[in-house]
């Protein structure tokens, strides 16, 4: 059985790969050149000619494409704005991001063509952690328009696995449906797989005997942190692997192989994926943190350029991974957002950061950070937990998070206080577990200076 | 489309199966019965994928309406 979907690919050398990169970019900016005049009119701005793509370096003339750009041409020419390649009628279906920000969301068209780009890069994520067409693979999805796991159920049809979708049904009816189908696979948020087994527990199954041999994680950064990971192996008696992808994509661009590396194979024959740093715009090395920036070759209805992602990432070799290929990984997965970095009292905050030590303690079923400001003028930040423990274990833990949060933020007082079980939200989606409530006056954006 | 030479038996036959179904959905789509084409498109759809990740370049078939 072959270890690599594709194996021609997932094994060549760098040399080789940065060849096919090459050729393949020029190949879009020429596609992309013809038939988007929105794009061709940047690229002309910029100078940037397809013919003149002679090495990778030369991808550094392209312009970066930023969220703030794609959604402006989308208000100024609705409905999808200036980023077609193929006239509407060619598309099959229609999808958008999943407005978690609270903002308008993207929307896009794709292919049949594309749909099955769409599930291929699924497949190099299934297949290479280890799903085969023998899986009956369970995917907790509500199958909306936000693409989320509709590409990974066509990649599982694609496989040959049994398919069980998800949609539309209560955490309980999933839960007896994994059990009861003999699911071998499950596909969820990390929230969410953490939320199953909890319901799981409720209902007296225990999963961690079950058959659910890999759940396949997607949407959230949490999916790579280790003690969320740690906790959702342990309660699933599973190996979890991580994906990421995005909306503006179509679909998945770095999945975990089963060697579990601590991070992420990026799908080089298909992406450009670039680091750079968030201020100078610079491109940083190996091991140190940044801003990626996507180049997609798959999508032909939307050729996405140098698109900002916001996702904070630190990449490695792919010689951090023993499985053999070439592609190199993003180490620790997605590290956080650009724009999700809370400043309180001039200490930086990371959600993930907060949620790596919150996940350490398993009789936290839920948490969030709250943020909110006291006398008008000081910013506080606590944790708010569930905790359905017994009583003296439950103030050790309390007491014991308060003062790990607080060391692992430079002595930033970060008190941790039990809420009733149930009362904080619960999430099928990407997780929000930041409730912002500071005061914030002055102009836009500006707050109060301590 | 320029065949690179490491190709497989296999893999060239699958190639082949590309430009020939292209070819067919170009010059002879107005004999095709809707379930002859609306599948050839399918199939297509899927045999780009093969093609694209042989190292070739097979160029976009959003004319095919695929």
């Amino acid at each position: 059985m072959h270890a690599y979907w594709n194996p021609r690919h997932e094994t060549m050398s760098r040399d080789d790969l940065e060849a096919l990169q090459t050729r393949k970019l020029r190949n879009l900016l020429e596609w992309t050149t013809t038939r988007v005049p929105w794009q061709a009119e940047r690229l002309a701005t910029a100078g940037v000619d397809a013919a003149d793509i002679r090495t990778l370096d030369d991808l550094r003339r392209v312009p970066f494409l930023t969220r703030e750009q794609w959604m402006q041409s989308q208000l100024d020419d609705p409905p999808y704005g200036g980023v077609l390649a193929a006239p509407p009628e060619a598309a099959i279906r229609y999808h958008t991001t999943s407005g978690t920000t609270g903002k308008t969301p993207i929307r896009a068209l794709d292919s049949a063509k594309d749909w099955e780009w769409i599930a291929e890069m699924w497949c190099y994520a299934f297949w290479g952690f280890g799903v085969r067409p023998s899986d009956i693979v369970f995917f907790a999805f509500s199958y909306g328009t936000f693409v989320g796991f509709w590409g990974a159920h066509y990649a599982c049809e694609k496989l040959g696995c049994l398919v069980l979708p998800g949609g539309n049904m209560t955490t309980e009816a999933r839960v007896h449906l994994i059990v009861d189908a003999g699911a071998t696979v499950v596909c969820s948020t990390p929230t969410y797989a953490l939320r199953m087994a909890q319901e799981a527990q409720k209902l007296g199954i225990d999963l961690a005997s079950g058959p659910v041999e890999r759940v396949v994680l997607s949407g959230e950064p949490a999916g790579s942190i280790p003690a969320t990971k740690a906790l959702i192996e342990q309660q699933w008696g599973a190996k979890a692997g991580d994906t990421a992808g995005m909306t503006e994509l179509g679909t998945v661009v770095m999945f975990e192989c089963s060697h579990q590396p601590g991070g992420m194979h990026l799908i080089e024959d298909h992406y450009i994926e670039e680091v750079i740093d968030t201020e100078t715009d610079e491109p940083v090395g190996y091991g140190e943190l940044g801003e990626r920036v996507v180049t997609s070759f798959g999508r032909g209805f939307i050729p996405v350029l140098r698109y900002r992602t916001g996702d904070l990432v630190v990449r490695v070799p792919s010689t951090q991974c023993s499985c053999g290929r070439t592609f190199d990984i993003y180490d620790g997965g997605i590290r956080g957002r650009v724009d999700d970095m809370k400043v309180v009292r001039g200490t930086n905050v990371y959600p993930r950061a907060v949620e790596a030590i919150v996940r350490e303690y398993d009789a936290v079923d839920e948490f969030q950070i709250h943020l909110f400001t006291v006398e008008g003028t000081r910013d506080e930040i606590e944790v708010l937990v569930e905790l359905p423990v017994d009583g003296g274990k439950r103030d050790e833990v309390l007491d014991e998070l308060a003062r790990r949060l607080s060391e692992a933020h430079e002595g930033l007082r970060m008190p941790v206080r039990e809420v009733p079980e149930g009362s904080l939200p619960r999430f099928e989606l990407k997780a929000k577990r930041v409730k912002d409530e500071r005061e914030v006056w002055g102009g836009s954006g500006e707050r109060k200076a301590m | 489309m320029e065949h690179t030479s490491d190709l497989r038996a296999g893999e060239r036959a699958l190639v082949d199966c590309y430009e020939r179904l292209a070819q067919v959905l170009r010059e002879q789509r107005a004999d095709l019965a809707p379930f002859e084409e609306r599948n050839a498109l399918k199939a297509l759809a899927a045999l780009w994928q093969v093609v694209n990740g042989l190292d070739l370049d097979p160029g976009q078939l959003y004319d095919l309406g695929v």
